[in-house]
């Protein structure tokens, strides 16, 4: 199965209202198989993120979906437009943000940008009117006559990312738009990706960042090994996991008539006692804090510290995968 | 074909703010011409330049034959000739003091020996400022003194076949009217050779031709390692729009590099490679030729580095096998081999074209420039890309 053209899409495809359909995605590369079966949709205005560790098969994806390079099986339609190499109607609806930075640095911020909003059709007052929108966007607007190899990395990569939205495409892809980024140009970064998606962008994000999947995402698919592993928003990934919360109490007195006694507070799942730290696992921690801390006081534990650890994704991710995020 | 053109004017606006255009183009293809000429016998033109000769002459005036001999020598157009008639002595000692170029002495029965059928001689003597001047006068001297002998064997040989005095006077003025032995031309020895200084002038062209268009494949190449040439992929580009623009940089680089180079070459060697319309189809054909190759280069190399390696290996061998320095000839495959080369197919183009050749005569040079960029395209169809594959 190849990728579908815009009459298969016409033809087959029901009338939809999914920016982006991916479905039974799979690419090889001699014996290995960087992406295995990837199936996702994503709506408008949703944005929607790849999380994996680097060589899950996320930038593989990403350029199947761009059409960069052309899938061994599997289907991809761009608002209702099938995608591949040579697919320039269903690139219109486009932005890439490739993970490596993708200026030209012998070009003017200003010039970047009206060479590719040139290619993608834009021109006259429209062409100057949006450049001169991204570029505040981004935070450039006072650099823009300045050559990008005199910019510093976090404006590149701003840079970087208003050429991909200079023609307000359908979805923008972000795959790593963060890498390599100081903190504050992160933020830059992710706030405005969060405006992006305000506006009505179907955004796909790829990332290795726990953190900016779950401040981003409305729904996120974790993938590793070239396949997804779940997918979902992020509560209903944390469901996976069982959805319990970790406590660790630190203190000193009998922690061995401490552990008994909070075995029986409700919500407590499970209690390990080691010399004067237990580590409990409840259900809620927040809610059973209180009458876990008044219960070791009542057995006899004078307690000195409280930690209480939420699941996150990661936990998703070491749940699904048995391996951290980062490995 | 929009964006064919945003793109080539981008890159063209790159390159020319990436100054090495300029220099691998122009700045040291110009300085090694010079280089070249200034090793080679320094700065000048195709023109021999001849110097006005002035030549001592002793001849007796009532002998018609030997004033005939010194009236030929004089009226030729190749050399400007002081004729001064003295006595043989006067004028050995003008050649021998410098007074004279050269002496020519003729001696008193010069006529009536010729008449008699025998052979006389002619008594040359050059002085030290003697050159090629003396040469040229010396042998339309040879030469005028060979047909008058000729002629008068002829009459000889008839008068003693008994013919009548008509028929020997017939047949002695039929030889000496005959072409003479000797013909001088102004201009090259062959027409379809440059001289030495506009061999120089087209074969640096030639040569940093190949420099000069491989501008096109360093760009896409550029396009590669800066992640660009993704980001271009996922744009709404037409087929091959994107390789097209990088061979159209390379093509109208390469035309204007040559085109700077010849003139440039041409004003300051003082060539002239013939009628501006055949130099500009050549260019355009040398030109299409070496841009086809780089298509080639393009689809085997994977780095910047590595195109820049293998554009100056072909340079070189395209260029030197070309006759950019020297002529090189061969024989059998090797010399079908070096008539296939763009680089001397555009010099023997130019060569025709210096030599009064029209677009008729150079219509092979400009097929074989033409052939082989085909064939350099078809083949960069045929091989794997590898640089797609890094």
């Amino acid at each position: 199965m190849g990728v579908a053209g815009p009459t298969d899409a016409g033809q087959s495809a029901p009338p939809t209202t999914e920016v982006l359909r991916v479905h039974g995605l799979v690419k090889r590369y001699g014996e290995l198989t960087a992406v295995d079966g990837v199936s996702f949709t994503i709506q408008p205005g949703e944005t929607f993120g790849l999380l994996g560790p680097n060589g899950a098969g996320k930038t593989t994806t990403i350029s199947m979906i761009a059409g960069l390079i052309a899938a061994d099986a599997g289907t991809v339609t761009v608002a209702g437009m099938g995608m591949g190499p040579s697919e320039t109607a269903a690139k219109r609806h486009l932005g890439l943000v490739p993970q490596e930075l993708a200026i030209y640095p012998d070009l003017t911020g200003r010039e970047n940008l009206n060479f590719f909003g040139r290619l993608q059709g834009l021109n006259g007052k429209d062409l100057s009117r949006r450049t001169q929108e991204v570029l505040e966007l981004i935070g450039l607007a006072d650099r823009a006559g300045d050559l990008t190899k005199n910019y510093s990395g976090g404006m590149k990569r701003r840079l970087n990312i208003g050429i991909g939205l200079l023609h307000r495409p359908t979805l923008l892809i972000l795959d790593e738009p963060t890498v390599g980024v100081d903190p504050q140009s992160r933020n830059s970064i992710l706030e405005a990706v969060e405006a992006l998606s305000s506006e009505g962008m179907a955004v796909l994000y790829t990332t290795h960042y726990m953190e900016e999947a779950e401040r981003l995402c409305d729904r996120i698919a974790i993938i590793d090994e070239g396949s997804i592993q779940a997918e979902g928003t992020r509560d209903q990934l944390i469901k996976l996991t069982g959805g319990v919360d970790r406590i660790n109490l630190h203190g000193s007195g009998n922690s061995t008539a401490a552990a008994a006694a909070l075995r029986l507070v409700p919500g407590v799942q499970h209690v390990d006692g080691d010399g004067s730290a237990l580590a409990l696992t409840v259900h809620d921690g927040p809610s059973v804090l209180a009458g876990i801390v008044t219960g070791a006081a009542n057995a006899g534990m004078s307690v000195t510290s409280v930690e209480i650890t939420r699941p996150d994704l990661e936990s998703v991710f070491l749940h699904l995968t048995g391996k951290a995020l980062r490995d | 074909m929009r964006q064919l053109w945003i793109m080539t004017l981008k890159d063209l606006r790159q390159r020319v703010r990436d100054r090495s255009v300029f220099v691998f183009s122009l700045v040291v293809p110009l300085a090694l011409m010079g280089v070249l000429s200034l090793v080679t016998g320094g700065f000048g033109s195709d023109d021999p330049g001849l110097e006005p000769v002035t030549v001592a002459a002793s001849a007796a005036n009532a002998d018609q034959l030997a004033t005939a001999v010194l009236d030929t020598m004089e009226s030729q157009e190749v050399v400007d000739v002081t004729l001064n008639r003295m006595s043989a002595d006067d004028a050995r000692a003008a050649a021998r003091s410098g007074a004279a170029d050269v002496a020519i002495i003729i001696p008193d029965d010069f006529g009536s020996s010729l008449r008699s059928g025998s052979s006389p001689t002619v008594q040359v003597v050059q002085g030290d400022g003697a050159g090629l001047e003396t040469d040229v006068l010396i042998s339309v001297v040879v030469g005028v003194v060979d047909q008058l002998h000729a002629a008068s064997v002829a009459a000889a040989a008839a008068g003693a076949a008994g013919l009548p005095p008509e028929a020997i006077a017939a047949i002695g003025n039929q030889a000496a009217a005959r072409a003479p032995a000797l013909t001088l031309k102004e201009g090259r020895a062959s027409d379809e050779q440059l001289s030495f200084q506009g061999t120089l002038v087209a074969g640096q062209a030639g040569l940093f031709l190949m420099f000069t268009v491989g501008f096109g494949v360093l760009g896409l190449l550029a396009e590669r390692e800066q992640g660009t040439l993704a980001r271009l992929k996922s744009m709404p580009l037409g087929h091959g729009i994107i390789v097209a623009s990088k061979a159209a940089v390379g093509y109208i680089l390469g035309v204007a590099a040559t085109g700077v180079l010849l003139v440039t070459g041409s004003l300051l060697f003082g060539v002239d490679f013939g009628s501006p319309l055949v130099v500009g189809v050549l260019v355009l054909s040398v030109v299409a030729a070496a841009t086809s190759l780089t298509f080639i280069v393009a689809r085997m190399v994977r780095t910047a580095e590595q195109a820049n390696v293998a554009q100056s290996i072909l340079a070189m061998v395209l260029g030197i096998a070309g006759g950019a320095f020297f002529p090189i000839q061969g024989s059998g495959f090797a010399q079908t081999l070096l008539d296939i080369n763009p680089v001397g197919a555009f010099i023997r183009g130019l060569g025709i074209s210096a030599g009064g050749g029209g677009l008729p005569e150079v219509g092979a040079p400009i097929a074989v420039m033409l052939v082989f960029a085909g064939a350099c395209l078809v083949i960069a169809r045929i091989i794997p890309d590898r640089g797609a594959r890094a």
